[in-house]
């Protein structure tokens, strides 16, 4: 029996994980006992297998394969990293640890000596260089047994964090969101094992930026709309995608998302609703359609005519606020033009008007304009007209 | 200016040779101590092999004396070969241009010059004679003689002559001579030159003692010798006015077409007389009547003369790829040897043939460009490299990174010319002379036996990659077998033998026998 203590919630997790692993990884052992070349039959994780689905407007793995064969000359390193890493996470698992991708790292790395042929000179290589090498095979195994990582218990670094009247159990712990402080509760790294207890809240806001998400949370503006407060603190994570998921599938909270008015904060909005290019086979489990892009948009600065929409900031705000875009800035946006999940008229106006005035602003440019402007007016007044694009 | 009167006069053979050592090849004294093995040794060898003996040579140099320019050595040959007729002893070693080998027949020996030289050059240095023992095959007596060459008569000088009984039915001839010579700086080339004859003969038993006391023997890898050299009649297209007038003056009273007929090869009834109806001649003439004009006229018809057969090769004593790879692995024990023999062919009425073989790998040395063992007529040829038509034919006509070759590389071509005539730029038979024909079969030759190193390097390569492959892969077995111990609980080794046996199914030219040969 293990002393490490555990929650029922990890118990049953691992009970799952360890479950589907076994049955997925049997294949291999089976094959090589009937003396057929073993291989791995895994989904293609490039940039070409990526596909739109427009239906469910998300970014998803296609269903292109290929073969990792442990008999291939360019495969069969990667094949025995694979397994290695299988190996460890199994073990990982039976024994209740929790693992981060760092200390899978290490715990796989060691010296393979061989003999070189024909000369017998002694051959040194390392199961793994880099954590990068480690980290690939990872993705492997979670879309080769479908299972994400945080269902097998692997941790990453908190990022994410929430406020507002939200009660959840986390392991054997009861928490109340509303009684953080100043503080915040940090999104722990496995959060399907949260069960959301109680709530009282309308929508949630999802912020891009840390430091807008403590002012807002300062001056108490969850509880005076009855919002939940999430940051991801810039790209987000893995966990925190998953949270907001919950939020917005389990709770039916609508979910509004404010970032920097610019191609990488579009970007950001895009991977909370759709899913990310490079981890496009998590989209499924992560990413949120229904969330809603509040701002900060083009039309918000300048106002448009089309839509019979006045400016948020007046000439003078302008000059002082916004800031020239850069050739960089100036191709991404190119780029984001051109996904299909951007492909929306209301997005091609906001695109098109980023690309025509070449500038951008960041959102503590509407909090420099007064925070009360901010919590008060631009955010409950945008929701209320349903000024967001979906 | 008053007139002078030239001082004419006759020299003899021996008299020439002697103002001009360096001809023959005794320029200095290591020079003329490696010329004088050499020419013994081939005479050993000519004695042997081409009467069906198979070669057993035994040699050894004992320095006598140090002097500042070198040494006084005693050079001891003694072979197995049927030895000289006591009666022509004293000519064949002490009469310069005095030879059985006159005749158009392969050998190695051609000038009649070769043991006389050695005599001449250790007369004139120590002043002692030669001293040459013979048992010749079937004789029931053995005859010692003692011997110097009057170098102003070119004639043999008797000092002593003697018989014994030859109780045990030997048979074969020891020459010894204490000559000048340098050991040290000839010791490389001697070595060399005999190192190179085991090669070429493969089927010759040689027994070396060097004056340091060193003993080296070369054994007999193979008893199998060269097809024997015959004699053969000249060709038409060979001949020139001097040997015709030779030929006609010892068949002077017969009519011409009977004397073509008896006297050149590839000649009958028919040809004979279409020959003298183109040059004019009447056939029942008498050979000794005919004009020199005739003479003349006769040659250039012969030597332009369409319809006739070429040369015969079959009287040729060609290795064959047996011998030359027998001799290639034995000193070079090489991985990869090939060797090839051209059909016959022919320049200015003589027949010749090349022979190629390649030793690549093994204990063959790596070289910057390859080592290159010439050979004419057996002989190894070790000087004058640069101006041979081997070297010229490689360096302009052979790209070797065609062949997959890149240097430094381990090869070795033996190159092999044989003829009745091998066209030698000199009488110490050093260099073959660039004549075209034998450029072009050499050419040929050595292009065969590139292509098949070229596919043998290929094959070979692809192999490399294969175990190179089997390697990568196998190193991982272990790990991929404990990684699946761990989930199914099953024996790791079960998992590792299985995986071995699949993979070895996959390869073709290589297995791995077991996994502790690849993973430590
Ligand atoms: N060891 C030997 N056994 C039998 N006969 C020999 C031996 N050495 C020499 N002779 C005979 O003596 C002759 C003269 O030898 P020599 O070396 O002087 O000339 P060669 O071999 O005919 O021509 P070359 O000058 O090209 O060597 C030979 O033709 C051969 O008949
Ligand atoms: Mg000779």
């Amino acid at each position: 029996m293990t002393a490490v203590y555990s929650s029922k919630v990890d118990l049953q997790a691992r009970e799952k994980a360890l479950k589907i692993l076994y049955e997925k990884f049997r294949e291999v052992l089976k094959s090589i006992m009937d003396g057929n070349p073993p291989k791995l039959v895994i989904k293609k994780r490039t940039l070409s297998n990526t596909v739109y689905d427009p239906e469910k407007k998300l970014l998803l793995l296609g269903d292109a394969t290929f073969e990792r064969s442990f008999l291939d000359l360019r495969e069969a390193r990667k094949f025995m990293q694979t397994l290695l890493m299988a190996s460890i996470i199994y073990e990982s698992l039976t024994n209740g640890e929790y693992p981060t991708i760092r200390d899978l790292y290490y715990r796989g790395k060691h010296t393979i000596r061989y003999r070189k042929l024909p000369s017998k000179a002694i051959g040194e290589e390392n199961t793994w260089e880099e954590q990068s090498e480690s980290d690939s095979v990872i993705r492997d195994i979670e879309v080769f047994t479908n299972v994400l990582r945080e269902e097998m218990l692997i941790l990453s670094k908190e990022k994410g964090k929430v406020v507002g009247e939200l009660k959840i159990r986390s392991g054997d712990d009861v928490i109340d969101l509303s009684k953080m402080g100043h503080g915040a509760y940090a999104i722990e790294p496995t959060p399907d094992l949260i069960e959301f207890v109680d709530v009282n809240a309308e929508f949630v806001l999802v912020i891009e930026k840390d430091a807008v998400f403590q002012q807002l949370h300062r001056i108490g503006f969850w509880k005076k709309y009855r919002a939940i407060l999430v940051t991801s603190a810039g790209q987000p994570d893995r966990a925190t995608r998953r949270f907001v998921r919950r939020l917005n599938e389990e709770l039916k909270l609508p979910v509004y998302v404010i970032s920097d008015s610019d191609p990488y904060g579009y970007y950001i909005y895009s991977v909370f609703k759709t899913g990310s290019i490079t981890l496009s086979y998590e989209s499924e489990r992560l990413a949120t359609p229904q969330a809603r892009f509040l701002g900060v948009m083009m039309t918000d600065i300048f106002g448009s005519d089309k839509l019979r929409k006045k400016p948020y900031l007046t000439e003078e705000e302008r000059k002082n606020f916004i800031i020239k875009a850069k050739e960089r800035d100036i191709k991404r946006a190119k780029e984001l033009r051109e996904y299909p999940w951007f492909k929306s008229d209301r997005w091609q106006l906001e695109i098109d008007e980023f690309l025509t005035r070449k500038v951008k602003l960041e959102i503590e440019a509407l909090a420099g304009k007064g925070l009360k402007f901010l919590s008060d007016r631009y955010i409950p007044e945008k929701i209320e007209v349903g000024d967001w694009i979906v | 200016m008053t007139a002078v009167e030239e001082g004419f006069k006759a020299i003899s053979p021996a008299e020439f040779f002697y103002k001009n050592k360096e001809l023959a090849g005794f320029s200095n004294p290591a020079r003329a101590l490696y010329q004088t093995i050499r020419e013994l040794i081939e005479n050993s060898l000519d004695a042997t092999e081409n009467y069906g003996i198979l070669p057993t040579v035994k040699v050894s140099i004992r320095e006598l004396e140090k002097i500042p320019e070198g040494g006084y050595y005693e050079v001891v040959v003694e072979d197995n070969g049927v030895g000289i007729p006591p009666k022509y002893v004293p000519q064949a070693f002490a009469q310069l241009l005095f030879s059985s080998k006159y005749v158009l027949r392969q050998s190695r020996g051609m000038f009649g010059l070769g043991a006389k030289m050695a005599v001449l050059y250790a007369q004139i240095t120590t002043g002692q004679p030669a001293d040459v023992i013979v048992a010749p095959i079937k004789s029931k007596h053995i005859y010692s003689f003692k011997l110097k060459i009057d170098i102003k008569e070119n004639k043999p000088v008797i000092l002593s002559f003697s018989v014994t009984s030859n109780l045990h039915g030997k048979h074969g001839t020891l020459v010894r001579l204490v000559t000048l010579g340098d050991w040290s700086r000839a010791k490389q080339r001697i070595y060399e030159y005999i190192k190179r004859t085991a090669i070429i003969a493969p089927y010759a038993e040689i027994g070396f003692r060097d004056p340091e006391g060193n003993y080296i023997l070369f054994e007999r890898v193979i008893d199998k010798l060269p097809p024997p050299a015959r004699e053969i009649l000249p060709h038409p297209h060979g001949v020139d006015i001097e040997t015709l007038k030779d030929i006609i003056r010892a068949k002077a009273s017969k009519p011409i077409v009977e004397t073509l007929k008896e006297s050149f090869q590839g000649v009958g009834e028919t040809t004979a007389r279409r020959i003298l109806e183109e040059a004019k001649i009447d056939p029942g003439k008498k050979s000794g009547e005919l004009t020199d004009m005739e003479v003349e006229v006769l040659v250039k018809t012969m030597k332009n003369f369409k319809d006739v057969k070429p040369p015969r090769a079959d009287y040729l004593s060609y290795l064959g790829n047996e011998i030359i790879t027998a001799g290639l692995n034995k000193v070079f024990e090489p991985e990869f040897v090939y060797a090839t023999t051209r059909k016959p062919s022919v320049y200015e009425g003589h027949a010749f043939i090349v022979e190629v073989g390649l030793a690549y790998g093994g204990k063959v040395p790596l070289v910057e460009k390859p080592l290159v063992l010439r050979y004419a007529n057996k002989i190894p040829l070790l000087y004058d490299e640069g101006s041979d038509v081997v070297i010229k034919v490689l360096n302009e006509s052979i790209d070797f990174s065609v062949y997959e070759i890149e240097f430094p590389a381990p090869l070795v071509i033996l190159t092999h010319i044989c003829s009745t005539k091998i066209p030698y730029k000199g009488v110490g038979k050093e260099a073959v002379a660039d004549v075209p024909e034998i450029e072009k079969e050499l050419e040929n030759a050595i292009r065969d036996s590139l292509r098949e190193l070229r596919s043998y390097i290929l094959r070979k390569r692809k192999e490399m990659e294969e175990i190179e492959k089997a390697v990568t892969i196998a190193k991982y077995i272990p790990e991929v077998a404990n990684s699946l111990s761990k989930i199914y609980k099953v024996d790791p080794r079960e998992i590792s033998v299985k995986l071995l046996e699949i993979l070895n199914s996959r390869l073709k030219t290589f297995k791995i026998d077991d996994l502790s040969n690849v993973v430590v």
